[in-house]
């Protein structure tokens, strides 16, 4: 890739049932071979479950699980006189959600229930109530920074 | 006969032939409703032009809609649509640009190059 300037940001259009431009984030990301309305339609249907299970509004579900598995602080590898130190340094907004994100359907992927739809709701649910792997591998993150909170000021 | 207003839209491979005649907001793809033609995110794309002048229900649509993918025929149906919009009203060309709606798309699919599988990808590469 060309080293010369940084990629020019992209809009995406906020979905049409909530306008939330986190939501078509989320369903981009759930998408694989390029068929979008698939992980449309899966999306949609894993908030309706949502709402059937635990009566709150599915978009409210979900805002407060990507909320709830944002991580503040991970650790970086870096290299200081031939050792490797993990430092922790503070993550940025952007990558917190993209990260978020990447959790969640990382691990409702591995979860036993028989549709993505399925899977995908309950780990909404439990991520929506700080439970759940999601919400571990958060927990794992910030203990590995606050583990190496000795090397916090290698930063760079 | 009552006046139609007609206008071509295209994005990526996908040519719309867009009809506008006054009506009360019936909208018709190839001849099917644009609920059963397009998807909700999609349809939604396609008719950007006339929900932002707020006339979803004083125009009726007809149009044809050829070549490329579901994206692409949203999108060209939506360029045809602004450019009809135009056609009908001289006044609604500010509020359509603004919206960017009248400027032909120009990304198209990159070649594919020969000696490499597509058009960035390529081949493995092995020393010996």
């Amino acid at each position: 890739m060309s080293r010369r300037r940084s990629p020019e940001k992209r809009d995406l259009a906020p979905d049409p049932r909530y306008g939330d431009v986190m939501v078509t984030k989320f369903i981009n990301y759930c998408m694989s071979d390029g068929k979008r309305s698939v992980s449309e339609s899966a999306f949609y249907r894993a908030l309706e479950t949502v709402k059937d299970k635990s009566g709150q509004e599915g978009i409210e579900v979900f805002r407060a699980a990507l909320n709830n598995v944002k991580p503040s602080v991970e650790v970086k590898s870096r290299r200081i006189g031939g050792a490797t130190y993990q430092v922790p340094v503070e993550i940025r907004a952007e990558r917190r959600t993209q990260l978020a994100m990447r959790w969640l359907i990382a691990f409702a992927r591995t979860r036993p229930e028989q549709t993505f739809a399925d899977r995908l709701a309950n780990e909404l649910l439990m991520a929506s109530k700080n439970e759940g792997p999601s919400i571990k591998k958060r927990e794992d993150t910030h203990r590995m920074a606050e583990a190496n909170r000795a090397f916090a000021h290698c930063r760079w | 006969m009552e006046e139609r207003y007609y206008a071509t839209g295209r994005r990526k491979t996908a040519v719309a032939r867009v009809w506008l005649t006054q009506g009360s907001g019936k909208v018709r793809v190839n001849d099917r409703a644009v609920d059963e033609y397009f998807g909700e995110a999609v349809r939604e794309q396609a008719l950007r032009p006339l929900v932002t002048l707020g006339l979803q229900n004083d125009f009726d649509v007809w149009c044809t809609v050829k070549g490329g993918g579901i994206s692409g025929q949203a999108g060209a149906l939506r360029h045809g649509l602004a450019r009809a919009l135009v056609v009908a009203n001289e006044e609604y060309r500010s509020p359509m640009r603004r919206g960017g709606y009248l400027t032909r798309d120009s990304r198209m699919v990159e070649r594919k190059k020969y000696g490499q599988p597509g058009a960035r990808k390529r081949f493995q590469f092995s020393k010996r």
